[in-house]
């Protein structure tokens, strides 16, 4: 038995550092340009240890299993009678409860923390109409640009229209995703904190140009900002 | 194909209402396909007579109005008119209008030749493997749209279709996956295993099985003959979000329509199960004897009950504001867009059980059987699926975490989320201790079983993700659900589907089919699937949204090498179907028991004689007592072979 104990554990550590590697070897996220996205990437990896912990565990005592107790079909014996093991399903029920529940504290903490909205937010209004996205700065003028123009380390506000059908707000480097829908205002904050161009996408579908429905997002140094700002208010 | 000894004589009817034999007139107006089709063309110009003369006593400019007369006289009064020509409503007719009812209605029961499946059966076991035959039609036809809209995604931008036809050929995919397989045929491996394994003769309601059974072929077809409808299939997803889908062209209708045939036949199975369980067990069959398939199905049927009134009720109210111009859904009236996410998700996350706990009990009996050891904890594991069902109830938002909803709502779905997974967990870890020093038979219905649970267990774990509020936000709406819902339909559903026809084809047959075939088809599968869907992730969580024709050229690789994959996927279909196909005609006789299970199925012939049990069947212990000394699940007589009757 203690063999078998160390030949289990040998294929789940084996398991464990397959998947790991597949975890670590491949950059699962694109890279993170905002404050927010930083906090989710963390519990990302959280989530992403339980799960190496379980699959391998399961996955370990599956092949173990049928390596070791395989036996031919013609076979006509029966296993022992074992019905269950009160000890055992305390601590799979208890276990998993206590991860879960880490990591819902985590999250709830993270999602409170994305959702503080400082009172200088940078106002950021986009709207949603088959099949473009359209964006305004209320608090520069009433221009309307097709293109996303944001100040790095500045927290932004972005409220949320539909004009038509639901639309679905998302910029993949940023982490953060939110719905436009007609009737309701809805928001979401971003604070970029990496300069660069990254994609605006609608994530949900929104009718026959759903796919090339896209935009260019642009986070810039406050000074190529208000410069941008200047550029178009005139 | 088989044949069961059948002692009633099924010509001896009250002649007055037996049309003449063998002629024209019997063809035409006796029940059947044939007065199925010509009374649903009736029924269709009653339908549409109905409308036009309202519309036009009313003075409504045009009196014509397609969509109006689809929807009443294609969707309802056609329908109606087949189940009546089919002879669904034959008994009960004859019953309201006090003409003698045939004496006692065995008529319909057992199959004496392949003719039978294509008429109006009231045999739970006739009855189970037309549900099967028919979801695999469904299923063959969702695939190949998967293989058509995967080639069209092998490259960026678009090669073999429009934008119109791709939205179709998804949405329309995924609504027969999950309203025509995997809901149907977990109901038809249930509808044959589950009166056999209570000790019953049949369900409780015979010819309301029959009808349910019959509500499915319309739903299907009225999904896919949507394509035909101008403008194109349905293209709102399978999820039918307003306002989009009450914009679309009028194959949404179709949907909103299909729906609920398929929602009033799971509605109607559910409820003849529950009343099956709770009244039809064999003497001694006490809660804490059944075996976990009927548990899981008792559960599922609780589910079903409550929670498909509210999709029903959602495309109703969508329909509505198409074409009555309601205004539920839409802001302009005065509608609240998310009210229809938050029904839907109220039955649809349910649903999602609906389409995973039968599967956790064919893959309970499939690993207690093959390990030769008791399901490990079956209490616990009985009690695991009432949590579910419970806990189940009161998640539908997680759905919705980007959708705008209130957000005070968010955190305390969130922890409901998470909860599921502890009853979920205590399942996966209860089957895998049930191998722990068994006695493993590694045949095809097993490797299926074993298949699934690693498989659910990776999909478990990326709804783990999901379910943490801040991950989804990043994750919402992006291939990587596409990756989670198929790894917990297609390596979770799908797999525990294919187990139980495996399983239980013997028993359904009298035949056995080939270990060697099935074993290439399960590695076939397994291999293909993960090469499909895994890379999924990845390149959801990087950037590429669900649902689009096109997307950024960075993903291509991986799509052209998902999209070869999928092929692989597809063919190796053909293996199963070719070796249920030949097994079925010409496969070897199996035994009444080749698994040596000791639920109460295995425990009759292969094919189980017409009323199950020549004798009822007394329970005297638990399902699962191998290796028990002397342990008995129940006594009854030795197994009565049925004989092959050559009328
Ligand atoms: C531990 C168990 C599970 C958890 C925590 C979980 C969590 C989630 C969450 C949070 C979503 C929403 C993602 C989004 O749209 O942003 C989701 C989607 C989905 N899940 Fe699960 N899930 C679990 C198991 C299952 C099972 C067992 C099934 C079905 C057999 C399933 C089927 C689906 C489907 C079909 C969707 C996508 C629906 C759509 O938008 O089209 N999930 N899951
Ligand atoms: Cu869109
Ligand atoms: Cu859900």
């Amino acid at each position: 038995m203690r063999k078998g104990i160390v030949q289990l554990v040998a294929i789940g550590i084996v398991l464990g550092v397959l998947v790991t590697l597949v975890a670590v070897l491949f950059q699962w996220l694109p890279t993170s340009a905002s404050k927010e996205f930083d906090r989710i990437q963390d519990i990302y990896w959280f989530a992403t240890v339980i799960s190496i912990v379980i699959f391998s565990l399961v996955g370990a005592v599956v092949v173990y299993s049928v390596w070791k107790w395989r036996v031919p079909l013609d076979d006509d014996l029966d296993g022992p009678p074992i019905h269950g093991h009160t000890g055992l399903e305390i601590a799979w029920t208890a276990v998993p409860a206590i991860l879960v529940i880490a990591l819902g504290i985590v999250s709830a903490v993270v999602l409170s923390e994305n959702g503080q909205a400082s009172s200088n937010a940078l106002q950021v209004k986009a709207i949603g109409q088959q099949f473009a996205w359209r964006f305004e700065y209320p608090d520069y003028g009433d221009f309307q640009t097709g293109e996303l123009v944001l100040p790095v380390d500045q927290q932004a506000q972005f409220t949320m229209e539909a004009v038509d059908v639901i639309h679905s707000f998302w910029v993949p480097n940023f982490g953060q995703k939110m719905d436009a829908v007609p009737g309701i205002e809805t928001t979401i904050l971003v604070t970029p904190d990496r300069t660069g161009a990254f994609a605006v996408v609608c994530t949900e579908l929104c009718g026959l140009g759903h796919a090339t429905m896209r935009a260019k997002a642009r986070v810039v140094t406050q000074a190529e900002f208000d410069a941008w700002i200047a550029e178009q208010k005139a | 194909m088989t044949a069961t000894q059948h002692s009633h004589d099924v010509h001896q009817y009250p002649a007055h209402f037996e049309p003449p034999h063998g002629s024209t007139w019997k063809l035409l107006f006796g029940p059947g396909l044939v007065r199925g089709a010509w009374m649903a063309a009736v029924g269709f110009v009653l339908g549409m007579l109905l409308v036009l003369v309202l519309r036009a006593w009313w003075s409504w400019d045009p009196a014509w109005n397609t969509e109006v007369i689809l929807v009443v006289g294609g969707m309802v009064f056609a329908p109606l008119g087949f189940l009546a020509g089919i002879g669904s409503f034959d008994y009960w007719l004859y019953y309201i209008s006090g003409r003698p009812t045939r004496p006692e209605d065995h008529s319909g029961h057992g199959a004496h030749s392949w003719k039978d499946y294509f008429r109006v059966n009231t045999d739970h076991k006739v009855i189970g493997i037309q549900y099967l035959v028919t979801t695999f039609v469904f299923f063959t036809v969702g695939g190949l749209m998967a293989m058509f809209f995967r080639a069209e995604l092998a490259q960026p931008g678009l090669q073999f279709v429009d934008s119109q036809t791709f939205n179709g050929l998804v949405s329309v995919h995924a609504t027969l996956m999950i309203f025509l397989f995997i809901i149907p045929a977990f109901a038809g491996l249930a509808n044959f295993a589950v009166p056999l394994m209570l000790g019953a003769p049949d369900m409780a309601f015979p010819r309301l099985n029959a009808l349910s059974f019959w509500l499915l072929p319309i739903a299907g077809i009225m999904f896919i003959a949507s394509f035909l409808a101008p403008g194109g299939a349905f293209g709102a997803g399978w999820t039918g979000y307003a306002p989009l889908a009450e914009g679309q062209p009028l194959g949404q209708t179709f949907f909103n329509m299909g729906v609920q045939w398929a929602g009033a036949s799971s509605i109607m199975t559910a409820l003849n199960f529950l009343v099956t369980i709770i009244t039809m067990r064999a003497p001694g069959m006490t809660f804490w004897r059944m075996p976990l398939l009927v548990w899981a199905n008792f559960t599922t049927s609780l589910l079903v009950v409550i929670a498909t009134p509210f999709i029903a009720g959602s495309q109703f109210f969508v329909m509505f504001d198409r074409i009555m111009h309601t205004s539920f859904f839409t802001p302009e009236g005065g509608g609240y867009v998310l009210g229809y996410q938050h029904i839907f998700w109220f039955y649809s996350h349910p649903a999602v059980y609906i389409m995973m706990l039968p599967g956790f009990g064919i893959v309970s009996e499939v690993i207690s059987s093959m390990s030769r050891k008791p399901i490990f904890g079956y209490r616990l594991m009985a009690l695991s699926l009432l949590g579910i069902l419970v806990l189940g109830f009161s998640v539908w938002a997680h759905h919705m975490f980007v959708a705008g909803m209130a957000d005070w709502l968010r955190v305390p779905m969130m922890i409901t989320t998470l909860l599921i997974a502890i009853p979920t967990g205590i399942k996966v870890f209860s089957w895998v201790a049930t191998l722990w020093r068994g006695r493993i038979h590694l045949t095809t219905p097993m490797l299926f079983a074993l298949g699934f649970v690693t498989m659910f267990v990776i999909g478990g774990l990326s709804g783990i993700y999901l379910g943490s509020v801040p991950i989804d936000i990043a994750a919402s709406d992006t291939y990587f659900i596409v990756a989670h819902i198929h790894y917990v339909l297609f390596g979770g559903s799908v797999f525990t589907i294919f187990a139980g026809v495996y399983y239980w084809f013997p028993k359904m047959t009298g035949r056995m089919y080939d270990e060697r075939l099935g074993k290439w088809h399960f590695w076939l599968t397994f291999v293909s699937f993960n090469a499909t869907f895994f890379p999924m992730h990845y390149i959801g969580l990087r950037g590429m949204p669900r649902r689009v024709f096109d997307y950024e050229s960075a993903f291509g690789d991986m799509n052209f090498v998902i999209s070869i994959a999928s092929f692989v996927l597809g063919a190796s279909f053909i293996v199963f179907v070719y070796n249920i196909v030949t097994s079925w005609v010409r496969g070897p006789i199996a035994d009444a028991n080749p698994w040596r299970a000791r639920t109460l199925e295995w425990q009759v012939s292969s094919p189980p004689p017409i009323f199950n049990f020549d004798e009822i069947p007394q329970v005297v212990g638990g399902p699962y007592e191998y290796g028990v000394p002397g342990a008995r699940h129940a006594v009854m007589n030795p197994a009565k072979e049925a004989q092959e009757v050559h009328a």
